[in-house]
């Protein structure tokens, strides 16, 4: 028998496919197929909100604020007193809403489900009159109306389940994930925010007899934008989930001009830290 | 924020070891193939029996192994392709270099103890470890390659 010395072939175990052009596939589709699943998710989460029935929301998420530490603090009642106020001009509100306070220097207000509107201490710092506080109280209200709180709710949910699915892939994979969270959080779109401000300045014009202030409250939210110190943020500023254009303040102006609302009036002080006056 | 750090991390981090990955295993590539030339006429066979017209002098078992990991780009890429399925190319090369590598090593050992001839060579695969506890990555696996040294002469019939 003789031996043959071959040496062994190349190429034949081993692909000779480019890794980074496998990686950019990759890539691409998984981001293609994620973000389609999320818009896929956020659609059906679009169409079962409205078939949420508010008690059935009041019941699942009613508790939220009363065991939080917010709704004892006792700069809560005389935001609660305001938000009853306006509350009062909604004729069909679903349900009982609620107000608390968060220290929190950054000025910035939400609405979570069941009804709770939680207000940071640096908004009630900053809020030039009642007025300011009642336009964004109302505005709060205007999500909760349209339920656009339980559609961000609801996205975020979707998008976290769909990134949890895949969580399990490697750093970049949660990374992303981390990233989609953050924006969900960033909430609502245009429309939802020009729809609550509507809302809002009708319930204002129907608490006052007229929308002054409104304009006012962006300028003090601005400027304390600027004053804030560049240390790390906590919680998102009212003007990053709420982006302030200059289209929303001609909206507001074009909104009351339409009802000949007035924009002037009497504006009511907000009496800030009554514990210590 | 912290999760755009994430991200960049990540993305630095499959792009070095890219690079870095790439020259690991174009050099080991090399080393491979001079190696099979110095050692090829050391024949390494499968078969089980002594081949006809030679007389066997000495016997005894040889073998090489080998521990070859794969880096983070590739690690992170076969990750993906366990999504859509499909050829896990990325680990391809791997196991070809840990082969290759493993049988080297056995005719290594079996020139060195001085046989002529490696018969019933057979190769074995382990996974070592996890890249990480909490972690189904492979850090990479283990080919061993052992068979019958055979210290061989001409049969003088």
């Amino acid at each position: 028998m003789q031996y043959d010395p071959k040496l062994p072939a190349d190429g034949i175990n081993t692909s000779a496919e480019h890794p980074l052009r496998e990686f950019a596939l990759l890539v691409a589709g998984l981001i293609g197929a994620v973000l389609a699943l999320i818009a896929i998710a956020a659609l059906a989460v679009d169409r079962l909100v409205p078939l949420v029935p508010p008690s059935l929301e009041a019941r699942w998420f009613g508790g939220w604020l009363t065991d939080a530490a917010a709704a004892s603090d006792p700069r809560s009642a005389p935001v609660q007193a305001l938000l009853d106020r306006v509350v009062s001009h909604w004729s069909d509100a679903p349900y009982p809403f609620r107000a608390g306070v968060i220290d929190e220097p950054d000025p910035n207000a939400l609405a979570l489900p069941g009804g709770a509107i939680l207000v940071t201490s640096g908004l009630l710092d900053r809020v030039g009159s009642e007025n300011e506080l009642a336009l964004v109280l109302g505005h709060e209200l205007g999500h909760f109306r349209a339920r656009d709180h339980l559609r961000g709710l609801g996205r975020g949910l979707a998008a976290q389940l769909v990134l949890g699915a895949l969580g399990g892939s490697g750093d970049l994979v949660s990374g992303l994930s981390a990233f989609a969270g953050a924006l969900a959080q960033h909430g609502f779109d245009r429309r939802q925010e020009s729809q609550a401000d509507t809302f809002g300045l009708s319930l204002v014009h129907a608490e006052y007899g007229h929308v002054a202030g409104a304009r006012d409250l962006f300028a003090h939210l601005a400027r304390s934008q600027r004053d804030a110190p560049a240390t790390g943020r906590r919680l998102a500023s009212y003007l990053d989930t709420h982006p302030l254009s200059e289209d929303r303040v001609a909206a507001l102006a074009a909104e009351a001009a339409a009802h000949d609302w007035a924009t002037e009036g009497p504006l009511t002080p907000w009496v800030r830290r009554p514990d210590a006056e | 924020m912290d999760a755009l750090i994430q991200i960049g991390f990540a993305l630095a981090l499959l792009a070095v070891t890219y690079f870095t990955g790439r020259r690991v295993e174009r050099r080991h590539y090399a080393s491979i193939r001079a190696r099979e030339r110095e050692l090829a006429m050391l024949p390494a066979v499968t078969f089980r029996q002594i081949p006809s017209g030679w007389v066997v002098d000495g016997l005894g078992v040889v073998s090489g192994s080998v521990v070859v990991s794969v880096d983070y780009f590739k690690r992170f890429l076969a990750g993906l392709r366990t999504l859509v399925g499909g050829r896990v190319t990325s680990y391809e090369t791997l196991l070809d270099r840990a082969r290759r590598e493993a049988i080297l090593r056995c005719k290594e050992d079996a020139r060195q103890r001085g046989y002529q001839a490696v018969v019933n060579l057979r190769l074995e695969t382990t996974r070592v470890s996890r890249a990480s506890n909490n972690s189904r990555a492979t850090a990479g696996v283990e080919v061993l390659a052992f068979g019958t040294g055979l210290e061989l002469r001409r049969d003088p019939r």
